[in-house]
């Protein structure tokens, strides 16, 4: 380049950047824009859902507001209304002159007072700062010199100018005694107002409240609150910010209607013109539970802790929501919302608020039902062997300190020998004697506890049946049948299917055949099939089982159909299971991993005998497990009964047990070790006792946290991408796309929801395509659930979470609650809501039974106000023998209600669970424990007069339906004999009963309106007796004293009277005390369990 | 470069009024659909022109063997005075007496007042009479005690609110009404258990109970096509399609059987 060269253009000067800096200035005040805009709008997109609702809102409260007024116009031309519109409005005019001449004195005090009170409060500053002056003063004689002005001051005479004109002078001691005065005059006053205007105000208290309680909305002065809280809203993020939980939820800035305390629909949040509602209005709505609020303070739980999204997130609605790839924790979906409440509700088996808790309940359920847990272990169910385990180690360390305690005591007492000091002594002496005293109340708890491991071991029960007896109860040929595919026999069997091959099959029919126990059983005299169907329909075997299929399908679905019966089962082993289905072939040692037999009792001279009472083993003096591991009750039956039932079931069948080909390879020993493989690969010992598998533990996976688990940990093997992209359905079959709750996939499905259903619908699903050996393959089997029961275990395991809030939020409560939350365990494993009712609405299988459509008042009873109805220690002895018969012989009835045909099974709870059921009652009806009686006063003879009067009166026969022991006439009795009151009722309860029974047991043949209230008192409603129309006080109580304290004599007497000609009595073939011959070996075996009330 | 700045100025211009427009899009003037009243006040009644009215009657027979009524045993309470049969199927000569029938559909969305004068219900020999009655939706129910003994009356529904009330004798008589339509709401008496009646609640004025001689008659129909339903305790139901013309008094017989 030459030098010195000057360039042709300046590129400074020359070239115009004009261009680029154009562009420049549009892309940044185009980015300043948009960041604005971001800022305001972008970023903020719940601001629109705020406008938008305040809009709607603000239309929907005006319209409300006007019907409010009304409403409110209507009720008040209401007669109700009117007279306490009046009553308020004499008591007003009546009061009015008065009112307005105090008020009229009062005011003129207070002027009066203000002028005193001018001049008052002047002089007395300086009277003070005189005395304060003086105070301080050090020298004696100036103080006196001020005491003198001080003194002069005062006498001084101040002029006072009243209201009126008037003028006086008072010096400061009058003048401060007219102040007071006027003060005291202008409070005397306004108490007289106060008196004046307190009728008055009650009035008016008691219009305004009549209108409250009679208005079905929210009255229009509500309304227009929230008007102006709604007017005055300014945009902005609504947080709840709970510190300790960790909690930051600002859902309520778009969802503003949550907490409204109108309902707000989505329906009346869509603009008008609109036909369905648009996202502004589905945000808009009011929480659909506001009950649920109630119980969960929204700004102490959060809104996440339950409906999970990302509590944090206001850009946009996806984020919130929590539907993103990295979020781990999405709204739950509104099918499986209820997976939130296992998040606190863990330890529950059983919740409800409102309509909140069916699906979760039906899925804690589930899983214990159809018995998940034998495969799968999950916190909270089976608590038993760890609860044993756990004992044992207390046990041992109690026994440890109480040795320590007596080495410690014995130094103790050698140093107290050998001190000096008798005080010294005298402390060591006292050491050792609190270290005796210690251990006798570790014995205590160490007794304590031994007596819950022994309730533990009956605690223990497994979902299927015990395959030790294989050979005494089935028909052999059938279990090759039954194995290939449950269902083909039984379309609702508990039972799962396991895709089993004709190889594993033969192996492990061999298996139980081979291992399973020879003894031979009672021989049992068959019975009446006709009697049996009736007794099978009426005793209440429904409750549980099922029978007929398809359309003729009656009763529960908690234990099996019984409608093939006949095809696989041995009449004797039906018989004596019937009898009682806890009594076992033979006990199991634990200990010694052995079935005892009767040569094992031999050999130590005892007699064959095993039961609650004789639970020991003859060999090595271990706890046996002497009873069947099943939940299925005795009904207390007469033998014949029993025969006759049994009888009836063998001849539910299809096709003849005969007819099924012969499976005599289950003999060949060569297939047993075979056998034992497969069994131990599918985890059949996890429902069912299997001799040599005893002690197996479960195969599958824990499920406790399993929600929670991060979803590339939930094996979708070759459907990953399928499930990812596409969202194909990969499941073909018909009708187990049936079964899953949304539907065949048409979108992703990567996620829990869309493996727990998958998984639930076809547990072999995710071996779509893989290549596997028998052992290798997906062994989870088929538990053909249905659709709902699907969507009920998916939201419980969704539900299963680890979760992050602090172990305050988990439902564990120390009170009563606790007896609650225990007691539904027991209930709903003994299906004690098969016959009874324990929450109003609840809908039990018995009652779907055809023949209690017409005969509702044969049914089990509700048992809603249990607790407040029954005094617990006669629960206690009731539930642990509700024959209430102390003769073991005359056990073939109910004690409450012999009038039933429908039987209160005996079901052997153990200490433990009678215990939580008594106090779970107790709590279900707020009733402290432990009881005590309130005492009753003995009834007068006048007052016994006029009671029995109204028990006896013709208006209110209380003995024509009630039972008295009269057999002819409890041949018609619909009603509780009694002479059980005392014992068994509390008398509260007793007379809230007789006041209005349907609010108790809706439904109930006793009739209500049977008293009235009049001038103060319960009286009777019909014709009173003429001895009873003084009485005083409430006739409801005098009754219910008088049913108290009635005497068998009494009874009999009164019953003798009654105006009725015995009806012939017809003879009953089966009364009650055929029974007596009931001592079969089998019975007499079990003895002690069926007696086992006589000894409580 | 005046004019370039101007163009910018310009471009500027407008992209700020396009961002300010698409800030101020106004949503669409919002309210909210009326608010559904809690209690409706009743309807008024649509109008009939009486002048074109017509009428459904005829018989409904029992086809099979009459079974001979059973005597029932009320010795239980000796206050139960008279003969009493079992009335769950009651025919006379190839009758069938009380069976319900009713227009059950074909008046679309047609409102009725409901009648002031209330249908009454007797208890009289431990006998219900009638045994099957009919009555509206909102009608009062009278139910009076005429025996020595006392009963509870204890309607069991499946739609309507259950309830159970003493009523000794001579008492005054229990008033209530039925809020729902309900075919076939059985009643009984928890002391009598053999006493057990049947309530009908329809929503319309056009319903019989057959009589002695199994006849029915539904009046002052205005013309249309109707469904006509006869129902019985025990066999069940039975409908027939009628078309009523103008002034037309048509006959619809019914013959009934056990249903196996």
């Amino acid at each position: 380049m030459p030098e010195g060269q000057i360039p042709e253009q300046d590129p400074i000067t020359t070239k115009s950047y004009a261009l680029h800096y154009t562009i420049a200035i549009v892309v940044l005040i185009g980015t300043l824009l948009w960041a604005m805009w971001d800022e305001a709008y972008g970023q903020r997109p719940w601001k629109r859902y705020q406008r938008v609702f305040q809009e709607r809102y603000t239309a929907f409260l005006k319209q409300a507001r006007s019907q409010s007024a009304d409403a409110e116009k209507d009720l008040q031309n209401n007669p109700d209304f009117r007279a306490l519109d009046d009553a308020y409005q004499s008591a007003y005019k009546s009061a009015a002159p008065k009112v307005q001449e105090i008020n009229q004195q009062l005011a003129e005090k207070s002027a009066e007072i203000l002028a005193v009170q001018s001049v008052f409060t002047d002089k007395r500053a300086y009277v003070n700062a005189l005395i304060y002056d003086i105070e301080t003063d050090n020298s004696p004689s100036s103080k006196a010199s001020k005491q003198k002005d001080l003194d002069k001051y005062k006498a001084q005479q101040f002029e006072v100018q009243y209201p009126d004109g008037a003028r006086k002078k008072y010096n400061f001691q009058q003048l401060e005694e007219t102040y007071n005065e006027l003060k005291d005059q202008k409070g005397r006053l306004g108490g007289q107002l106060g008196d004046l205007l307190k009728p008055i105000n009650e009035a008016k208290l008691a219009r305004d409240t009549w209108i409250k309680e009679h208005l079905l909305s929210l009255p229009p002065d509500a309304l227009r609150g929230l008007q102006n809280k709604i007017a005055n809203w300014d945009p902005e993020i609504v947080q709840i910010n709970v510190a300790e939980a960790n909690i930051v939820d600002r859902c309520e800035s778009c969802h503003m209607g949550t907490r409204e305390p109108v309902r707000l629909t989505a329906a009346l949040m869509t603009s008008k013109g609109r036909k369905s509602p648009d996202e502004y209005a589905l945000a808009s709505t009011s929480h659909p539970e506001p009950d649920l609020l109630t119980i969960h303070d929204p700004d102490k739980f959060g809104c996440s802790p339950c409906h999970q999204g990302n509590g944090r997130a206001t850009t946009s609605v996806e984020k919130a929501h929590g539907y993103y790839e990295h979020w781990l924790w999405p709204l739950f979906r509104k099918a499986n919302m209820e997976a939130g409440c296992q998040t606190c509700h863990q330890a529950d088996m059983f919740i409800q608020a409102g309509s909140v808790g069916q699906v979760i309940s039906e899925g804690k359920f589930l899983f214990r039902q159809r018995g998940c847990n034998g495969c799968h272990r999950y916190e909270g169910y089976d608590r038993e062997p760890e609860e044993l385990t756990n004992i044992g180690q207390q046990i041992k360390q109690m026994e440890q300190q109480q040795r320590d305690n007596l080495h410690q005591a014995s130094i103790a007492m050698q140093q107290a020998d050998q001190t000096e000091s008798n005080d010294e002594a005298n402390r060591l002496n006292q050491r050792a004697e609190a270290l005796r005293v210690e251990n006798s109340k570790i014995a205590g708890r160490i007794e304590q506890l031994d007596l819950r491991s022994n309730s533990l071991l009956r605690d223990m029960k497994k979902i299927g049946p015990d395959l030790k007896e294989v050979r005494e109860k089935l028909n052999r040929n059938w279990i090759p049948v039954w194995l290939h595919k449950p269902t083909d026999f039984r379309p609702n069997t508990k039972m799962p299917n396991f895709r089993l091959n004709d190889g594993q099959i033969k192996a492990i029919s061999a298996y139980l055949w081979q291992t399973a126990l020879t003894d031979p059983l009672p021989k049992a005299q068959p019975g009446n099939a006709a009697r049996g169907k009736e007794l099978f329909e009426t005793r209440g075997c429904l409750a549980c089982h099922s029978i007929g299929e398809g359309g003729d399908r009656i009763g529960g679905d908690f234990a099996a159909n019984l409608s093939r019966l006949g095809e696989k089962a041995n009449y004797d082993y039906i018989v004596r299971w019937i009898k009682n289905p806890r009594v076992r072939t033979r006990p199991y040692c634990a200990y010694e991993k052995k079935d005892i037999g009767p040569e094992d009792y031999a050999k130590k001279g005892l007699p064959y005998v095993f039961d609650f009472d004789h639970s020991k083993c003859p060999n090595d003096g271990h706890e046996l497990q002497v009873e069947q591991m099943t939940v299925m009750p005795s009904l207390r039956l007469a033998d014949d009964e029993v025969a006759d039932i049994a009888t009836y079931l063998l001849t539910q069948k299809k096709q003849d047990s005969s007819s099924y080909p012969d499976a005599s390879f289950m003999d060949d020993p060569k297939l047993k070790a075979e056998g034992k493989k497969w069994i131990q690969q599918f985890g059949c010992a996890g429902c069912h006792e299997i001799a040599g598998l005893e002690e197996e533990g479960r195969i599958g996976t824990e499920l406790t946290t399993e929600g929670s688990k991060p979803i590339e940990r939930l094996d979708f093997a070759l459907l990953t991408k399928v499930a990812e992209d596409s969202g194909k359905e990969p499941i073909n079959d018909p009708a187990i796309r049936e079964r899953l709750p949304e539907g065949p996939a048409n979108a992703p499905w990567y996620n829990h929801k869309g493996f727990f259903e998958h998984k639930l619908a076809m547990p072999n699903v995710y071996d779509q395509g893989m290549i596997k050996s028998d052992s290798e393959k997906l062994r989870m089997p088929d538990p053909h659930l249905a659709k709902d029961q699907i969507r009920a275990l998916t939201t419980f395991l969704l539900g299963s979470q680890e979760t992050s809030l602090p172990a305050s939020y988990q439902y564990r409560p120390e009170d009563a609650r606790r007896d609650i939350q225990e007691g539904w365990w027991i209930v709903r494993k003994y299906n004690c809501v098969g016959c009874h009712q324990f929450t109003p609405g609840q809908k039990t299988a018995i009652e779907t039974v055809p023949r209690y459509q017409d005969a509702k008042e044969t049914l089990p009873p509700k048992l809603l106000t249990e607790g407040a109805r029954v005094d617990p220690e006669w629960l206690l002895r009731f539930l642990s023998n509700p024959s209430m018969a102390p003769n073991p012989n005359d056990q073939h009835r109910n004690g409450v209600r012999p009038y039933l045909a429908v039987r209160m099974p005996t079901f052997f709870f153990s200490d433990d669970e009678l215990r939580k059921l008594v106090r779970f009652f107790q709590a279900l009806s707020q009733q402290p424990m432990p009881y005590i009686p309130q005492k009753q006063q003995l009834l007068t003879a006048a007052e016994t007069d006029m009671a029995r009067a109204l028990f006896t009166s013709q208006a209110a026969p209380c003995l024509k339906c009630h039972a008295t022991g009269d057999p002819t006439h409890d041949k018609i009795a619909t009603a509780p004999n009694f002479l059980l009151a005392k014992e068994r009722l509390k008398p509260g309860w007793t007379e809230r009963w007789l006041i209005d029974p349907a609010n108790i047991s809706p439904g109930t043949a006793m009739p209500s309106g049977l008293f009235k209230k009049e001038n103060g008192r319960m009286v009777f409603a019909g014709p009173t007796p003429p001895s009873l129309q003084n009485y005083p006080a409430d006739q409801t109580k005098l009754l219910v004293r008088y049913i108290f304290q009635l005497t068998p004599e009494e009874q009999r007497r009164l019953s003798a009277q009654a105006p009725r000609s015995a009806a012939p009595a017809k003879k009953s073939s089966r009364n009650s005390t055929s029974g007596s011959n009931s001592g079969s070996a089998q019975n007499r075996r079990f003895s002690g369990a069926t007696g086992a009330g006589g000894s409580r | 470069m005046k004019i370039r700045s101007t163009v910018v100025l310009l471009a500027l211009a407008v992209l700020g009024l396009l961002l300010l427009s698409a800030c101020g899009k106004k949503e669409e003037q919002a309210s909210t659909k009326p608010v559904e009243q809690a209690a409706p006040a009743a309807a008024p009644a649509t109008p009939i022109d009486q002048a074109t009215v017509g009428s459904i009657s005829g018989t409904v027979k029992y086809a099979g063997a009459a079974p001979k009524p059973a005597k029932i045993d009320m010795s239980q309470d000796p206050a139960c005075k008279g003969d009493n049969t079992v009335e769950t199927l009651v025919v006379n000569s190839g009758n069938l007496e009380n069976a319900f029938v009713y227009v059950k559909d074909g008046l679309g969305s047609r409102t009725f007042d409901v009648p002031k004068q209330a249908v009454t219900l007797d208890q009289k020999g431990c006998r219900y009479h009638p045994h099957v009655l009919g009555i509206m939706t909102g009608q009062t129910l009278s139910v009076i005690n005429s025996d020595p003994t006392t009963h509870n009356i204890h309607p069991t529904p499946k739609d309507n609110r259950e309830w159970n009330e003493s009523q000794p004798p001579k008492a005054t008589p229990i008033d209530k009404t039925f809020a729902r339509e309900e075919i076939m709401l059985p009643v009984k008496c928890n002391q009598h258990p053999w006493m057990k009646m049947y309530i009908n609640v329809v929503k319309s004025p056009y319903f019989a109970v057959t009589d002695k001689d199994g006849k029915y008659a539904l009046k002052g129909l205005p013309p249309g096509k109707y469904t006509v339903a006869v129902v019985q305790e025990k066999l069940g139901e039975q409908t027939q399609e009628v078309t009523v013309s103008p002034k037309e008094a048509k006959t619809a017989d019914f013959t009934m059987k056990a249903s196996q």
